[in-house]
């Protein structure tokens, strides 16, 4: 996956690296929640608290920013849309459309949500590694009995293996298919069936391969957890984080 | 025997799963807009898996993709893109993934009801994503229709005719349990 997105774990000493996994997905969606129905002061404290974060752990911003292209495209059009359908005092108008001012405020509000929610997400991918995101999730599940916890962090795993095996299977196809001047049919429904059938076809043989190795090797869901330890430094953060939390939904 | 098929159909859901991630970046570049091939995936695994397996499909997707492994489109994962203005298209998957499986997943499979199926899978697709559209972002309902759904109308007729040969010619192939008294 490394090679397909700039969104990837990277190692290092910082705060968030070596906060506890689980407090910071407790963290992660506290701050999602407060922010999506937050307006300006809030946004601010949490934005500072976001900048300190992103510059302790020297978050690399700049590939970011290069995989987040699309999404800064979808916060123009949200913004152009909010600027232009709100009613309210005319700013400047152009024939048919007028940007107002209470547009332009409830846009760059929506937007500013959005932005802080999807770096929050960046930040934790980036500071967590894979194997502590499932057994995170593996702990979550754990009271749920009607869940089964181990299964789901199971098809987890594979799901992200599975990931580049597919890839590498799709551009195979894809390659073989364009030596064979696919490119001249025009009928989409063609090249979509012609793709989909060996792609699928291929990976279902895989993974059959896989479930019989897997019975082999005499896989059970019964087996040793991996262990999440919270040190001192997790219930400090999570003292100073229900305080900041206290003081944003006070304002 | 039991355990062994489940052990499979675990498999095969955690294949769907990836293939549904993987199909955010997999795309036939054809006129200006590239098809891209994820919600056929997502039809495919209803039609393949059925209802149960293939929510457990969506279901793993999604889980995946909410505890920031990389798997949604653009490629950056996280409880953000869920609440974010095009979650309603993820969690949507879940009904769509269930109805296709519970319409279609019958002991005669016809190509009728494979189409019937995915037709009312990407009504309940399209119910969740707009509706989760219009209250994030606050546009008007008819904009929210003309930007969330309109320009995916056409590529997501041509899926659907892909998928229902694709799910004809690789049911045979695909051992799932519920098709097994058939051969």
């Amino acid at each position: 996956m490394a090679e397909l997105t700039s969104f990837s774990f990277r190692s290092g000493t910082s705060l968030l690296h070596r906060l506890d996994v689980r407090f910071k997905l407790l963290f992660l969606i506290l701050i999602s929640l407060i922010s999506l129905s937050g307006d300006f002061p809030r946004l601010g404290i949490f934005t500072c608290l976001l900048t300190v974060l992103i510059i302790n752990s020297r978050l690399p911003l700049k590939s970011g920013l290069k995989g987040l292209q699309f999404f800064l495209i979808l916060l123009l059009l949200i913004l152009g849309a909010r600027m232009v359908t709100t009613p309210g005092d005319p700013i400047i108008e152009i024939k048919f459309f007028s940007i107002t001012r209470q547009g332009i405020l409830s846009g760059v509000l929506i937007c500013w949500r959005l932005t802080i929610i999807v770096l929050l997400g960046f930040a934790f991918i980036f500071s967590t590694r894979s194997f502590e995101i499932k057994a995170a999730v593996e702990w979550v599940l754990k009271p749920f009995a009607f869940i089964p916890g181990k299964r789901i962090a199971t098809m987890m795993g594979l799901t992200t293996r599975f990931v580049p095996v597919i890839l590498n299977q799709a551009n195979e196809t894809a390659e073989a298919q364009r030596a064979r001047c696919v490119e001249n049919r025009k009928n989409p429904v063609y090249r979509l069936i012609r793709l989909g059938i060996p792609l699928i076809r291929r990976t279902f043989e895989r993974a059959d391969k896989l479930a019989v190795a897997m019975e082999a090797r005499c896989y059970n869901e019964n087996r040793t957890d991996p262990e999440l330890s919270a040190t001192r430094i997790d219930w400090m953060a999570l003292v100073v984080m229900i305080l900041i939390c206290g003081l944003v939904v006070s304002i | 025997m039991e355990s062994s098929n489940q052990l499979r159909m675990m498999v095969y859901a955690s294949l769907f799963a990836a293939l549904t991630a993987v199909g955010a970046f997999v795309a036939i570049p054809i006129g200006p807009v590239p098809i891209v091939l994820q919600n056929m995936f997502v039809y495919l695994a209803g039609l393949l898996l059925g209802s149960r397996w293939g929510l457990a499909s969506v279901g793993v997707y999604l889980l995946a993709g909410a505890c920031g492994l990389p798997v949604f489109a653009g490629g950056l994962g996280g409880i953000g893109r869920i609440v974010g203005p095009t979650g309603g298209y993820l969690i949507g998957y879940l009904p769509t993934v269930f109805l296709i499986g519970k319409i279609s997943n019958r002991a005669n499979p016809r190509a009728i009801f494979d189409v019937l199926a995915m037709i009312c899978g990407s009504v309940a697709l399209y119910a969740c994503g707009i509706t989760w559209l219009k209250i994030v972002t606050g546009m008007t309902i008819a904009k929210a229709l003309v930007v969330g759904m309109v320009p995916f109308l056409i590529g997501d007729a041509l899926k659907i005719a892909a998928a229902v040969a694709i799910a004809k010619a690789l049911r045979p192939v695909v051992r799932v349990s519920g098709y097994e008294k058939l051969s």
